[in-house]
Protein backbone atom coordinates (compact mmCIF):
# COMPACT_ATOMS: atom_id res chain seq x y z
CA UNK A 1 0.00 0.00 0.00
CA UNK A 2 0.61 3.42 -0.76
CA UNK A 3 -0.35 5.44 2.58
CA UNK A 4 -0.69 8.78 1.30
CA UNK A 5 -3.62 6.88 -1.00
CA UNK A 6 -5.00 5.40 2.37
CA UNK A 7 -5.34 8.75 4.76
CA UNK A 8 -9.02 8.13 4.83
CA UNK A 9 -9.53 6.17 8.17
CA UNK A 10 -5.96 6.34 9.81
CA UNK A 11 -6.33 5.91 13.32
CA UNK A 12 -4.56 7.50 16.70
CA UNK A 13 -4.17 10.95 15.01
CA UNK A 14 -5.41 12.91 17.60
CA UNK A 15 -8.25 15.41 17.85
CA UNK A 16 -8.97 18.06 14.74
CA UNK A 17 -8.28 20.28 17.87
CA UNK A 18 -8.08 23.46 16.71
CA UNK A 19 -10.24 24.76 13.85
CA UNK A 20 -8.29 26.79 12.03
CA UNK A 21 -9.68 28.88 9.49
CA UNK A 22 -7.17 30.54 7.21
CA UNK A 23 -6.55 29.70 4.25
CA UNK A 24 -3.12 30.40 4.00
CA UNK A 25 -1.15 29.79 7.18
CA UNK A 26 1.62 32.30 6.04
CA UNK A 27 1.90 35.09 3.19
CA UNK A 28 4.23 33.40 0.80
CA UNK A 29 1.79 30.31 0.16
CA UNK A 30 -0.44 32.64 -2.02
CA UNK A 31 2.04 32.80 -3.96
CA UNK A 32 3.05 29.20 -4.98
CA UNK A 33 -0.61 28.90 -4.96
CA UNK A 34 -0.82 31.71 -7.95
CA UNK A 35 2.11 29.72 -10.19
CA UNK A 36 0.34 26.88 -9.42
CA UNK A 37 -2.99 28.07 -10.85
CA UNK A 38 -0.95 30.01 -13.46
CA UNK A 39 0.52 26.90 -14.81
CA UNK A 40 -2.58 25.34 -15.30
CA UNK A 41 -4.12 28.14 -16.98
CA UNK A 42 -1.25 27.72 -19.43
CA UNK A 43 -0.77 24.15 -19.62
CA UNK A 44 -0.57 23.01 -23.74
CA UNK A 45 -3.07 19.98 -22.19
CA UNK A 46 -5.57 23.03 -22.47
CA UNK A 47 -5.43 22.99 -26.31
CA UNK A 48 -7.62 19.82 -25.81
CA UNK A 49 -9.82 20.78 -23.19
CA UNK A 50 -13.91 21.52 -23.65
CA UNK A 51 -13.76 25.18 -23.46
CA UNK A 52 -11.51 26.50 -26.47
CA UNK A 53 -9.10 28.06 -25.54
CA UNK A 54 -6.81 30.64 -27.77
CA UNK A 55 -3.42 29.36 -26.25
CA UNK A 56 -1.22 29.44 -29.44
CA UNK A 57 -2.11 33.41 -28.93
CA UNK A 58 -0.55 33.46 -25.02
CA UNK A 59 2.76 34.46 -24.91
CA UNK A 60 4.55 32.24 -22.70
CA UNK A 61 7.93 30.59 -22.54
CA UNK A 62 5.63 27.16 -20.85
CA UNK A 63 5.75 24.65 -22.56
CA UNK A 64 4.59 21.35 -20.40
CA UNK A 65 1.24 19.93 -19.33
CA UNK A 66 0.59 21.18 -15.71
CA UNK A 67 -2.65 19.66 -14.15
CA UNK A 68 -3.93 18.48 -10.86
CA UNK A 69 -2.81 15.58 -11.34
CA UNK A 70 0.94 16.58 -11.74
CA UNK A 71 0.53 18.14 -8.27
CA UNK A 72 -0.87 14.96 -6.70
CA UNK A 73 1.67 12.31 -8.55
CA UNK A 74 4.05 14.72 -6.57
CA UNK A 75 2.29 14.72 -3.39
CA UNK A 76 1.62 10.77 -3.65
CA UNK A 77 5.02 9.58 -4.54
CA UNK A 78 6.77 11.47 -1.86
CA UNK A 79 8.35 8.98 0.78
CA UNK A 80 5.60 8.97 3.59
CA UNK A 81 7.49 10.03 6.96
CA UNK A 82 8.49 12.99 4.28
CA UNK A 83 4.83 13.83 3.61
CA UNK A 84 3.95 14.40 7.09
CA UNK A 85 6.75 16.46 7.60
CA UNK A 86 5.50 19.28 5.41
CA UNK A 87 2.82 21.79 5.71
CA UNK A 88 0.21 21.72 2.65
CA UNK A 89 2.18 24.68 0.39
CA UNK A 90 5.49 23.58 1.72
CA UNK A 91 4.77 20.32 -0.42
CA UNK A 92 3.63 22.37 -3.57
CA UNK A 93 6.74 24.71 -3.08
CA UNK A 94 9.15 21.61 -3.09
CA UNK A 95 7.15 19.81 -6.07
CA UNK A 96 6.98 22.86 -8.19
CA UNK A 97 10.06 23.92 -8.16
CA UNK A 98 11.79 20.53 -9.06
CA UNK A 99 9.54 20.30 -11.73
CA UNK A 100 10.89 23.48 -13.04
CA UNK A 101 14.54 22.29 -12.59
CA UNK A 102 13.73 18.64 -14.20
CA UNK A 103 12.81 20.02 -16.84
CA UNK A 104 15.19 22.78 -17.34
CA UNK A 105 13.22 26.39 -16.97
CA UNK A 106 15.65 26.86 -14.36
CA UNK A 107 18.89 25.47 -12.75
CA UNK A 108 19.49 24.14 -9.18
CA UNK A 109 22.09 26.77 -8.61
CA UNK A 110 20.29 30.23 -10.12
CA UNK A 111 17.48 28.83 -7.74
CA UNK A 112 19.62 28.19 -4.92
CA UNK A 113 21.60 32.07 -5.55
CA UNK A 114 18.30 33.66 -5.68
CA UNK A 115 16.60 32.57 -2.94
CA UNK A 116 19.66 33.53 -0.83
CA UNK A 117 19.23 36.68 -2.04
CA UNK A 118 15.99 37.46 -1.11
CA UNK A 119 16.15 36.09 2.12
CA UNK A 120 19.02 38.41 2.97
CA UNK A 121 16.68 41.35 0.81
CA UNK A 122 13.36 40.16 1.80
CA UNK A 123 11.55 43.28 0.49
CA UNK A 124 13.88 43.83 -2.47
CA UNK A 125 11.42 43.13 -5.46
CA UNK A 126 10.33 40.83 -8.62
CA UNK A 127 11.18 41.98 -11.62
CA UNK A 128 8.35 43.99 -13.35
CA UNK A 129 7.48 42.47 -17.08
CA UNK A 130 3.46 42.28 -16.84
CA UNK A 131 2.04 39.73 -19.73
CA UNK A 132 -1.20 41.44 -20.28
CA UNK A 133 -2.60 38.14 -22.43
CA UNK A 134 -1.11 35.37 -20.16
CA UNK A 135 -3.54 37.63 -17.42
CA UNK A 136 -6.26 37.45 -19.77
CA UNK A 137 -5.82 33.91 -20.57
CA UNK A 138 -5.61 32.93 -16.79
CA UNK A 139 -9.03 34.96 -16.03
CA UNK A 140 -10.39 32.69 -18.69
CA UNK A 141 -9.08 29.81 -17.30
CA UNK A 142 -10.67 30.49 -13.96
CA UNK A 143 -13.80 31.43 -15.25
CA UNK A 144 -14.50 28.75 -17.77
CA UNK A 145 -12.31 25.77 -16.28
CA UNK A 146 -11.01 22.44 -17.19
CA UNK A 147 -13.42 19.68 -17.20
CA UNK A 148 -12.72 16.49 -18.11
CA UNK A 149 -16.15 15.49 -19.35
CA UNK A 150 -15.93 13.92 -23.01
CA UNK A 151 -18.39 12.60 -25.99
CA UNK A 152 -21.07 10.22 -24.05
CA UNK A 153 -19.46 7.05 -24.04
CA UNK A 154 -21.56 4.17 -25.65
CA UNK A 155 -22.08 1.59 -22.83
CA UNK A 156 -22.78 2.17 -19.35
CA UNK A 157 -21.75 -1.09 -17.43
CA UNK A 158 -23.65 -0.12 -14.24
CA UNK A 159 -27.11 1.59 -13.33
CA UNK A 160 -28.47 2.95 -10.21
CA UNK A 161 -29.42 0.32 -7.53
CA UNK A 162 -26.74 -2.14 -8.57
CA UNK A 163 -24.69 -3.61 -5.76
CA UNK A 164 -20.83 -3.26 -6.63
CA UNK A 165 -17.79 -4.29 -5.65
CA UNK A 166 -14.31 -1.88 -5.56
CA UNK A 167 -11.42 -3.21 -7.40
CA UNK A 168 -7.90 -3.64 -5.89
CA UNK A 169 -5.50 -2.41 -8.66
CA UNK A 170 -1.69 -2.13 -8.12
CA UNK A 171 -0.49 0.57 -5.92
CA UNK A 172 0.47 3.07 -8.66
CA UNK A 173 2.40 6.74 -8.78
CA UNK A 174 -1.07 7.70 -8.54
CA UNK A 175 -4.60 6.96 -7.98
CA UNK A 176 -8.04 8.58 -7.41
CA UNK A 177 -9.41 5.58 -5.77
CA UNK A 178 -9.50 6.47 -2.05
CA UNK A 179 -7.29 3.05 -0.36
CA UNK A 180 -10.18 2.21 2.56
CA UNK A 181 -12.70 1.75 -0.31
CA UNK A 182 -10.80 -1.10 -2.11
CA UNK A 183 -13.16 -4.31 -2.10
CA UNK A 184 -15.32 -3.23 -0.25
CA UNK A 185 -19.48 -3.56 -0.94
CA UNK A 186 -21.04 -0.61 -1.84
CA UNK A 187 -24.26 0.20 -4.15
CA UNK A 188 -24.72 2.46 -6.98
CA UNK A 189 -26.46 5.59 -6.50
CA UNK A 190 -26.23 7.81 -9.57
CA UNK A 191 -24.18 7.48 -12.84
CA UNK A 192 -23.20 10.63 -14.14
CA UNK A 193 -24.08 11.47 -17.62
CA UNK A 194 -21.84 11.92 -20.51
CA UNK A 195 -18.15 9.89 -19.65
CA UNK A 196 -14.63 11.51 -18.40
CA UNK A 197 -11.07 11.98 -18.65
CA UNK A 198 -8.62 12.20 -16.39
CA UNK A 199 -5.65 14.11 -16.92
CA UNK A 200 -3.45 11.39 -16.89
CA UNK A 201 -3.30 7.30 -17.15
CA UNK A 202 -2.90 6.02 -13.89
CA UNK A 203 -1.35 2.50 -15.88
CA UNK A 204 -1.92 -0.41 -13.69
CA UNK A 205 -4.23 1.64 -11.17
CA UNK A 206 -6.66 1.37 -14.69
CA UNK A 207 -7.76 5.32 -15.29
CA UNK A 208 -7.25 5.21 -19.11
CA UNK A 209 -9.33 7.22 -21.33
CA UNK A 210 -12.82 7.86 -21.27
CA UNK A 211 -14.38 6.63 -18.47
CA UNK A 212 -17.72 6.60 -16.54
CA UNK A 213 -18.14 7.75 -13.11
CA UNK A 214 -20.36 6.86 -10.73
CA UNK A 215 -21.43 7.88 -6.86
CA UNK A 216 -21.17 4.50 -4.64
CA UNK A 217 -22.68 4.39 -1.34
CA UNK A 218 -21.11 2.41 1.57
CA UNK A 219 -22.48 1.72 5.18
CA UNK A 220 -19.54 2.92 7.42
CA UNK A 221 -20.60 -0.59 9.00
CA UNK A 222 -19.30 -2.30 5.89
CA UNK A 223 -16.09 -0.74 5.23
CA UNK A 224 -15.26 -0.69 9.13
CA UNK A 225 -16.57 -3.44 10.72
CA UNK A 226 -20.14 -2.94 12.71
CA UNK A 227 -18.27 -2.70 15.95
CA UNK A 228 -15.86 -0.41 14.98
CA UNK A 229 -17.83 2.07 13.11
CA UNK A 230 -20.31 5.23 13.99
CA UNK A 231 -24.33 4.22 13.71
CA UNK A 232 -26.20 5.21 10.64
CA UNK A 233 -23.43 6.61 8.48
CA UNK A 234 -22.95 6.17 5.23
CA UNK A 235 -20.12 7.36 2.74
CA UNK A 236 -20.19 8.36 -0.42
CA UNK A 237 -17.71 8.35 -3.28
CA UNK A 238 -17.28 9.15 -7.02
CA UNK A 239 -15.55 6.37 -8.62
CA UNK A 240 -14.49 6.57 -12.24
CA UNK A 241 -15.57 2.87 -13.66
CA UNK A 242 -12.60 1.08 -13.63
CA UNK A 243 -12.32 0.61 -9.76
CA UNK A 244 -15.87 -1.20 -10.26
CA UNK A 245 -17.11 -4.90 -10.67
CA UNK A 246 -20.23 -6.19 -10.94
CA UNK A 247 -21.47 -8.00 -7.69
CA UNK A 248 -21.83 -11.38 -9.03
CA UNK A 249 -17.75 -11.33 -9.89
CA UNK A 250 -17.27 -12.06 -6.54
CA UNK B 1 -4.53 24.58 14.33
CA UNK B 2 -2.41 21.79 15.56
CA UNK B 3 0.92 23.10 16.69
CA UNK B 4 2.39 20.44 14.52
CA UNK B 5 2.13 22.63 11.79
CA UNK B 6 2.78 26.01 13.30
CA UNK B 7 6.74 26.79 12.44
CA UNK B 8 9.23 29.22 13.64
CA UNK B 9 10.44 32.14 11.61
CA UNK B 10 13.37 30.64 10.41
CA UNK B 11 11.21 27.80 8.32
CA UNK B 12 8.84 30.55 6.99
CA UNK B 13 11.59 32.85 6.09
CA UNK B 14 13.11 29.96 4.16
CA UNK B 15 10.18 29.17 2.22
CA UNK B 16 9.55 32.96 1.79
CA UNK B 17 12.52 33.56 0.05
CA UNK B 18 12.80 30.50 -1.99
CA UNK B 19 8.85 31.02 -3.46
CA UNK B 20 9.94 34.74 -4.27
CA UNK B 21 13.21 33.60 -6.56
CA UNK B 22 11.33 31.29 -7.93
CA UNK B 23 8.52 33.81 -8.85
CA UNK B 24 11.32 36.18 -9.88
CA UNK B 25 13.37 33.18 -12.21
CA UNK B 26 9.87 32.19 -13.85
CA UNK B 27 8.53 35.75 -15.03
CA UNK B 28 12.68 36.76 -16.16
CA UNK B 29 12.29 33.44 -18.05
CA UNK B 30 8.68 34.54 -19.64
CA UNK B 31 6.75 31.47 -18.35
CA UNK B 32 4.76 34.08 -16.04
CA UNK B 33 4.41 37.83 -16.01
CA UNK B 34 4.49 39.99 -12.94
CA UNK B 35 0.97 40.52 -13.10
CA UNK B 36 -0.13 36.89 -13.62
CA UNK B 37 -0.01 35.53 -9.63
CA UNK B 38 -1.93 39.20 -8.48
CA UNK B 39 -4.57 37.79 -11.22
CA UNK B 40 -4.89 34.73 -9.84
CA UNK B 41 -5.31 35.86 -6.23
CA UNK B 42 -7.68 38.67 -7.22
CA UNK B 43 -10.13 36.30 -8.72
CA UNK B 44 -10.23 34.69 -5.03
CA UNK B 45 -10.93 38.22 -3.72
CA UNK B 46 -13.85 39.65 -6.02
CA UNK B 47 -15.23 36.28 -8.06
CA UNK B 48 -14.59 32.87 -6.55
CA UNK B 49 -15.68 33.19 -2.86
CA UNK B 50 -17.97 32.18 -0.33
CA UNK B 51 -20.17 35.00 -0.41
CA UNK B 52 -21.90 33.47 -3.67
CA UNK B 53 -22.30 30.15 -1.52
CA UNK B 54 -23.79 32.43 1.17
CA UNK B 55 -26.46 34.06 -1.49
CA UNK B 56 -26.96 30.73 -3.10
CA UNK B 57 -28.10 28.74 0.57
CA UNK B 58 -29.68 32.01 1.78
CA UNK B 59 -31.54 32.01 -1.73
CA UNK B 60 -32.54 28.43 -1.40
CA UNK B 61 -33.88 28.65 2.02
CA UNK B 62 -36.40 31.75 1.21
CA UNK B 63 -37.21 30.08 -2.03
CA UNK B 64 -38.32 26.11 -1.28
CA UNK B 65 -38.76 26.27 -5.33
CA UNK B 66 -35.30 27.69 -5.90
CA UNK B 67 -34.02 25.11 -3.47
CA UNK B 68 -35.42 21.83 -5.47
CA UNK B 69 -34.32 23.15 -8.56
CA UNK B 70 -30.75 23.53 -6.85
CA UNK B 71 -30.86 20.06 -5.73
CA UNK B 72 -32.18 18.61 -8.84
CA UNK B 73 -29.80 20.42 -11.25
CA UNK B 74 -26.99 22.46 -9.23
CA UNK B 75 -25.03 24.10 -12.03
CA UNK B 76 -28.40 25.38 -14.00
CA UNK B 77 -30.19 26.49 -10.63
CA UNK B 78 -26.67 28.43 -10.16
CA UNK B 79 -26.67 30.13 -13.48
CA UNK B 80 -30.31 31.13 -12.60
CA UNK B 81 -28.44 33.87 -10.54
CA UNK B 82 -26.02 35.13 -12.82
CA UNK B 83 -22.73 35.43 -10.46
CA UNK B 84 -19.42 35.73 -13.01
CA UNK B 85 -17.55 32.15 -13.01
CA UNK B 86 -19.78 30.49 -11.49
CA UNK B 87 -18.72 27.00 -14.32
CA UNK B 88 -14.83 28.10 -13.50
CA UNK B 89 -11.88 25.96 -12.17
CA UNK B 90 -13.14 23.20 -9.34
CA UNK B 91 -16.83 24.27 -10.18
CA UNK B 92 -17.08 22.89 -13.44
CA UNK B 93 -19.42 20.03 -12.10
CA UNK B 94 -21.17 20.83 -8.54
CA UNK B 95 -23.65 19.11 -6.49
CA UNK B 96 -25.12 20.80 -3.46
CA UNK B 97 -26.92 18.59 -0.72
CA UNK B 98 -29.09 19.18 1.81
CA UNK B 99 -28.95 19.21 5.66
CA UNK B 100 -32.61 17.95 6.90
CA UNK B 101 -34.36 17.42 10.32
CA UNK B 102 -33.23 13.36 9.32
CA UNK B 103 -29.96 13.96 7.45
CA UNK B 104 -26.60 15.71 8.74
CA UNK B 105 -24.09 16.20 5.45
CA UNK B 106 -20.71 16.48 5.46
CA UNK B 107 -18.45 16.85 2.23
CA UNK B 108 -14.62 15.57 2.46
CA UNK B 109 -11.80 14.53 0.25
CA UNK B 110 -9.28 12.28 1.28
CA UNK B 111 -7.05 11.90 -1.14
CA UNK B 112 -6.55 15.82 -1.68
CA UNK B 113 -8.22 18.76 -1.51
CA UNK B 114 -10.68 19.26 -3.75
CA UNK B 115 -13.48 21.92 -2.72
CA UNK B 116 -16.08 23.98 -5.17
CA UNK B 117 -13.94 27.08 -5.68
CA UNK B 118 -16.79 29.04 -7.71
CA UNK B 119 -18.86 28.80 -4.63
CA UNK B 120 -16.48 28.40 -2.17
CA UNK B 121 -13.47 30.27 -2.40
CA UNK B 122 -10.35 28.29 -1.36
CA UNK B 123 -10.17 25.68 1.23
CA UNK B 124 -9.20 26.49 4.60
CA UNK B 125 -6.61 25.22 6.48
CA UNK B 126 -8.68 22.29 8.80
CA UNK B 127 -10.31 20.92 5.15
CA UNK B 128 -6.41 20.06 4.26
CA UNK B 129 -4.98 18.72 7.21
CA UNK B 130 -4.76 14.61 7.02
CA UNK B 131 -5.89 14.59 10.83
CA UNK B 132 -9.49 15.77 9.47
CA UNK B 133 -8.95 13.99 6.17
CA UNK B 134 -8.51 10.62 8.24
CA UNK B 135 -10.54 10.53 10.44
CA UNK B 136 -13.61 12.67 8.84
CA UNK B 137 -14.68 9.16 6.90
CA UNK B 138 -13.86 6.70 10.18
CA UNK B 139 -15.76 8.81 12.96
CA UNK B 140 -17.31 11.46 11.26
CA UNK B 141 -19.80 12.03 14.50
CA UNK B 142 -16.76 12.36 16.65
CA UNK B 143 -15.17 14.46 14.51
CA UNK B 144 -17.93 16.66 14.38
CA UNK B 145 -18.81 17.07 18.57
CA UNK B 146 -15.33 18.48 18.45
CA UNK B 147 -16.30 21.07 16.16
CA UNK B 148 -18.93 21.60 18.69
CA UNK B 149 -21.85 20.10 16.43
CA UNK B 150 -23.35 17.10 18.33
CA UNK B 151 -25.29 14.98 15.55
CA UNK B 152 -28.17 12.75 17.38
CA UNK B 153 -27.64 9.09 16.54
CA UNK B 154 -30.62 8.78 14.47
CA UNK B 155 -29.82 11.36 12.15
CA UNK B 156 -28.48 9.68 9.20
CA UNK B 157 -24.91 11.24 8.95
CA UNK B 158 -23.84 11.24 5.35
CA UNK B 159 -20.11 11.44 4.69
CA UNK B 160 -19.22 12.65 0.48
CA UNK B 161 -15.86 11.84 -0.54
CA UNK B 162 -14.70 14.36 -3.66
CA UNK B 163 -12.54 11.63 -5.54
CA UNK B 164 -13.85 12.07 -9.06
CA UNK B 165 -14.76 15.36 -10.93
CA UNK B 166 -18.06 16.09 -8.76
CA UNK B 167 -17.60 19.41 -6.29
CA UNK B 168 -19.78 18.82 -2.98
CA UNK B 169 -21.30 21.78 -1.03
CA UNK B 170 -23.84 22.00 1.61
CA UNK B 171 -26.98 23.40 1.95
CA UNK B 172 -27.17 23.41 6.21
CA UNK B 173 -30.23 23.99 8.12
CA UNK B 174 -31.98 27.24 8.01
CA UNK B 175 -31.50 28.61 11.61
CA UNK B 176 -34.74 28.82 14.04
CA UNK B 177 -35.76 32.68 14.90
CA UNK B 178 -34.65 34.08 11.32
CA UNK B 179 -37.70 34.52 9.96
CA UNK B 180 -37.71 38.18 10.14
CA UNK B 181 -34.36 38.16 8.13
CA UNK B 182 -34.31 39.06 4.73
CA UNK B 183 -32.03 37.06 1.48
CA UNK B 184 -29.14 39.33 2.17
CA UNK B 185 -29.19 38.81 6.02
CA UNK B 186 -29.36 35.47 6.15
CA UNK B 187 -26.41 35.10 3.64
CA UNK B 188 -24.45 36.77 6.03
CA UNK B 189 -25.46 34.50 8.82
CA UNK B 190 -23.67 31.29 6.57
CA UNK B 191 -19.98 30.83 6.91
CA UNK B 192 -18.15 28.26 4.48
CA UNK B 193 -17.85 25.60 7.36
CA UNK B 194 -22.05 25.23 7.08
CA UNK B 195 -21.75 24.56 4.01
CA UNK B 196 -19.10 21.91 4.06
CA UNK B 197 -20.86 20.49 6.95
CA UNK B 198 -18.48 20.67 9.94
CA UNK B 199 -20.65 23.93 11.74
CA UNK B 200 -24.56 24.52 11.68
CA UNK B 201 -25.96 27.95 11.11
CA UNK B 202 -26.53 29.13 14.65
CA UNK B 203 -29.97 31.47 15.27
CA UNK B 204 -29.70 34.95 15.37
CA UNK B 205 -28.38 35.95 19.22
CA UNK B 206 -31.86 37.30 21.29
CA UNK B 207 -30.64 40.74 21.08
CA UNK B 208 -30.67 40.01 17.05
CA UNK B 209 -34.32 38.17 16.68
CA UNK B 210 -35.94 41.50 15.83
CA UNK B 211 -35.78 43.68 12.83
CA UNK B 212 -33.78 46.38 14.10
CA UNK B 213 -31.35 47.38 11.42
CA UNK B 214 -28.62 48.96 13.77
CA UNK B 215 -28.11 45.17 15.05
CA UNK B 216 -28.51 43.46 11.72
CA UNK B 217 -25.71 45.72 10.48
CA UNK B 218 -23.64 43.98 12.99
CA UNK B 219 -24.25 40.62 11.59
CA UNK B 220 -22.71 41.96 8.85
CA UNK B 221 -19.85 43.36 10.35
CA UNK B 222 -19.33 39.77 11.46
CA UNK B 223 -19.48 38.72 8.08
CA UNK B 224 -16.90 40.88 6.74
CA UNK B 225 -14.65 39.75 9.56
CA UNK B 226 -15.13 36.32 8.59
CA UNK B 227 -14.43 37.35 5.03
CA UNK B 228 -10.69 38.64 5.69
CA UNK B 229 -9.86 35.01 6.58
CA UNK B 230 -8.25 35.15 3.13
CA UNK B 231 -5.66 37.81 4.76
CA UNK B 232 -2.95 35.83 6.78
CA UNK B 233 -2.18 38.78 9.22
Amino acid sequence: MRLQHYLGGLENLGPVNFFEKKVFMAEWEKRIFGIHTVMMAESVHLDKSLPKYPLSEVPTTFKDTWTWASLRIGAENMQPFEYFKYRYYEKWLMGISQFFIDRGYVTAKELATLTEHYRAHPDSPLPEQPNPALKEQVVRYLHHGDSGLRAPADLVRFAVGDTVYVTDPEAADHTRLPGFLRNKKGTVTEVYPGAFEYFVSTGPDGLDGLQHVYCVSFLASDIWGPDKSEPNTVIYADLFEAYLKPAHSM
Amino acid sequence: MSSLFKYDKDREAASAAKVRALEALLIKKGVLGSDSVDAVLRHFETVASPFNGARIVARAWVDAEYKARLLEDTPKAIAELQFPGMTGAEGEHMKAVANSATVHNLIICTLCSCYSWPVLGLPPYWYKDPVFRSRGVREPRAVLREFGVTIPEGKEVKVWDSSAQIRWFVIPERPAHSEHLNEEQLAALVTPEAMMGVALVPSPPPCLRHPNVYLIRRICRDADARATRFATA
